[in-house]
């Protein structure tokens, strides 16, 4: 047993900390710190340099112009851009890229896949609708064969991304009589088609969509991976998901700015913030709470690694991390005090730009985004304990 | 032991729902809170026409002298209903404090405008990286009749609007409580953003002359006019977080009985019904610590304990059930369009006011440590 990176591996952390310190610009910075998800001019920029200077495509294989990096690799490039806060679009480049790669075609590789790689492409995943979210099988948005098109009609809901997004990675019902699972199948629809609308959902934290499909036509060639062939693609890419939803590296810069920021902060009452014992307590249980989840986090990739990732344990990291992710906000939150946790960050009096303010606002998503997590408990217990299911 | 409600309090607790309740419709809050300010002039003033804004004043004054207590029915309603309404620092901080050590001359200026609804006041009990109340760093020096202050408060709400605003400073001899006008010269007002949306400054003293007659408390009991007025407003906070969480439970486990997932209500699912269970648990301790906490204050009876206990509450059942609400809920509990949202941010500003769970939890400590050592 070694647990640590290897020479290798830390080599490549300190070129991407590097990296991404020069690519985040103040321009930049102060995008992110907006919270927005992307889609500025700072992002689109950022993006093309990314694509620029290869970093794009970090799982494809080489002669597809990706780095063919392990999963080992790709996470600790997720931790570096985490910690930048950087929202970078791991779906489109890492999960829909190299599927629409593999089974798209070479009109569909030349216009949509490369620009992927340049980072020139960002594509909104449309999945849930109202009816259709941990229950996502019984979704209903349809599309039917019409000649050489796909008609479509429907509504989703927290579209995300599609705002700004290019394409938008649909889930339909392709097979009218279809139950559940069967007869779904991936659609890639362009921002622009006709009969289409999105339209905002403000949520307590970031903007997301709602979509509407109004006989949205896309050739055929758009369905992608085969006529109900969806879920199969739809499950494989919620695996992808895994490295980038739960991560170590954005709670353990967000614990070093404020464990800094307490120890810079004198206290008017006399020593510094980080001198009171309540404060050191704090900071003490979120870094043994970070210890966990960054082995956990280590495992999972290390496993990915070697190919025999474990259900329960990616269960186990996806409802520790989510659920960690609430207390650090919270004990984090404490130690800024009324004013760190509710001023917002353009406000005079704010501290650490807001960013606790902020955080609680979009923490408590991932525990019911994913793969809720009642649903990885179950997993957990049946697959990592062997208890009977109750369902 | 009597866990009850007098009768009187009862009615009062009904004329309040049914008040708030008509005023905090859905659509309703959400053309408030597409405004300016997040304020319901028309709320305040029924409030006002109803007397409620008076319970807890004087009948010199136009109130009803019914109590702190019963002052804490209306606050809990108004976690409740998540009312645009500044019930905790015009009625309990300023207001009650005002009631209580004020001058005739203060009371009979300010107070038969509360109770009318005309006159807002406020209090700044917070200071840039200084959240004590109780050790304010702002200066006030004596000049002529009056004080002259410097220094800064911070998250004061409705600054803007008040007609005074109580706060303490450091004079020679110990704490001064004053009665600031937010509009006189050398008072600066700085909005500050603030989650729930309550209209909150950062209020910059420069040299700010104080009249004689706006000096709440002197010196010499100026520390204990402090801190009658931090524990009052710390347990008013635990009330209406009380609400609030009461709230969230129950529309959480409204909307769980409804939304259908796997062709079943989610509210069946054995994992949703024990977390909702769970925050009814929360929910109800809560609100017991808050109302012994109440009721030792409402006779005036040492509580120091109590209320740090129930504020200590408030910290980890509102993060606990804020949370669980949310992810009970799934998307809609966080989209703006659905009701929720208000309360989970009411929940951060309730957890974070007033001392957070983690110093509050030391603070307790310190005292048992003492309490025992003495003993000994
Ligand atoms: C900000 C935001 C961004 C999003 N972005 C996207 C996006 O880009 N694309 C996309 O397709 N979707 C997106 N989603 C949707 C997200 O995936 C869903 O919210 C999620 O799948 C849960 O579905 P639901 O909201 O309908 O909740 P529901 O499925 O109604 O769940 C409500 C509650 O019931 C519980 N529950 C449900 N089934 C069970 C069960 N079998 N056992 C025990 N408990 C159960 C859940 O755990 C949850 O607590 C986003 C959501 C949000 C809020």
């Amino acid at each position: 047993m070694r647990i640590e990176f290897t020479p290798d591996q830390l080599a490549l952390q300190k070129e991407l900390r590097a990296y991404f310190e020069e690519l985040v610009t103040p321009e930049l910075q102060a995008e992110l710190d907006a919270g927005g998800e992307g889609g500025g001019p700072e992002f689109r920029k950022a993006m093309r340099r990314l694509g620029a200077d290869g970093w794009i495509g970090l799982s494809w294989p080489k002669e597809l112009g990706g780095r063919e990096m392990t999963p080992m690799e790709q996470y600790i490039f997720t931790e570096e851009v985490m910690r930048t806060g950087f929202p970078y679009p791991f779906l489109t480049t890492e999960a829909i890229g190299p599927v629409l790669h593999e089974y798209g075609s070479d009109q569909m590789r030349e216009a949509v896949v490369m620009p992927i790689l340049r980072g020139e492409v960002v594509i909104a995943i449309g999945y849930s609708e109202p009816g259709a979210g941990t229950d996502l099988a019984s979704l209903t948005t349809r599309a039917d064969r019409d000649g050489d098109e796909w008609v479509i009609n429907g509504q989703k809901v927290w579209t995300s991304l599609a705002d700004f997004s290019d394409y938008i990675w649909l889930a339909a019902r392709t097979d009218p009589g279809s139950k559940k699972h069967r007869g779904l199948s991936l659609l890639l629809v362009p921002n622009d088609a006709p009969g289409l609308t999105v339209s905002p959902i403000w949520t307590m934290g970031v903007r997301t969509n709602a979509t509407y499909y109004d006989n949205v036509r896309v050739p055929a060639e758009n369905l992608i991976g085969g006529e109900g062939n969806g879920w199969a693609l739809i499950t494989g890419q919620l695996n992808r998901e895994r490295l980038s939803l739960v991560n170590h590296g954005s709670a353990d810069t967000l614990y070093r700015r404020v464990a800094k920021w307490a120890a810079d902060t004198e206290s008017p009452h006399g020593g510094r913030v980080i001198d009171q014992p309540w404060v050191q307590t704090n900071l003490a249980r979120v870094k043994s709470g970070l210890e966990a989840l960054k082995l956990i986090c280590w495992k999972q990739a290390w496993a990915m690694t070697e190919g025999n990732l474990q259900m329960a344990d990616a269960s186990v990291a996806k409802v520790y991390g989510t659920e960690f992710f609430l207390e650090h906000y919270r004990l984090l939150g404490e130690i800024v005090g009324q004013a760190g946790g509710t001023i917002q960050r353009d406000s005079p009096g704010e501290i650490l730009k807001g960013r606790l303010e902020f955080m609680y606002r979009v923490g408590s998503i991932l525990t019911f985004g994913g793969g809720t997590n009642e649903v990885q408990r179950d997993i957990i217990s049946a697959a990592g304990l062997g208890m009977p299911r109750s369902r | 032991m009597d866990f009850s409600l007098s009768d009187e309090q009862i009615e009062l607790q009904n004329l309040a729902r049914q008040i708030l309740g008509d005023q905090t419709t859905n659509e309703h809050l959400r053309d408030i809170e597409a405004g300016d300010e997040r304020f319901d002039e028309k709320l305040w003033a029924d409030l006002a026409e109803a007397g409620l804004l008076g319970i807890a004043i004087g009948e010199e004054q136009g109130g009803m002298a019914l109590g702190y207590e019963s002052l804490c029915l209306l606050v809990e309603e108004v976690g409740r209903s998540v009312a645009p309404a500044p019930v905790i620092p015009v009625l309990v901080s300023a207001g009650m404090a005002i009631d209580r050590f004020g001058t005739d001359e203060q009371k009979q200026r300010l107070l038969p405008g509360v109770v009318s609804g005309e006159t807002m006041l406020s209090a700044a009990l917070i200071e840039p990286l200084n959240e004590d109340p109780e050790r304010p760093l702002a200066r006030a020096k004596v000049e002529g009749e009056g004080v002259v202050l410097d220094g800064i408060k911070t998250c004061v709400p409705f600054a803007n609007r008040a007609e005074r605003i109580v706060m303490a400073a450091q004079q020679d001899g110990g704490v001064g409580l004053f009665l600031v006008d937010p509009q006189a010269e050398g008072v600066a007002l700085a909005r500050q953003n603030s989650t729930a949306g309550e209209p909150q400054f950062e209020v910059r003293l420069d040299a700010a002359h104080v009249a004689s007659n706006d000096i709440l408390a002197g010196p010499e009991e100026g520390a204990r006019v402090l801190h009658w007025i931090s524990q009052r407003t710390a347990a008013a906070n635990c009330m209406m977080a009380a609400g609030v969480v009461d709230r969230m439970t129950r529309m959480t486990a409204e909307y769980t009985a409804e939304r259908e997932q796997f062709g079943v209500k989610i509210a069946t699912f054995q994992a949703v019904g024990q977390r909702a269970a769970n925050c009814y648990i929360d929910s109800e301790c809560l609100r017991l610590l808050a109302q012994q906490a109440v009721s030792l204050l409402n006779e005036d009876r040492p509580a120091d304990d109590e209320v740090t206990i129930a504020k200590m509450w408030v910290g980890d059942v509102t993060h606990r059930v804020s949370h669980a609400a949310q992810h009970l809920h799934g998307g809609i509990g966080v989209d703006r369009d659905y009701p929720l949202f208000r309360y989970c941010l009411w929940a951060k500003q309730l957890e974070l006011a007033m001392g957070s769970t983690a110093q509050l939890t030391a603070r307790l400590g310190e005292g048992i440590a003492r309490e025992f050592s003495a003993n000994a």
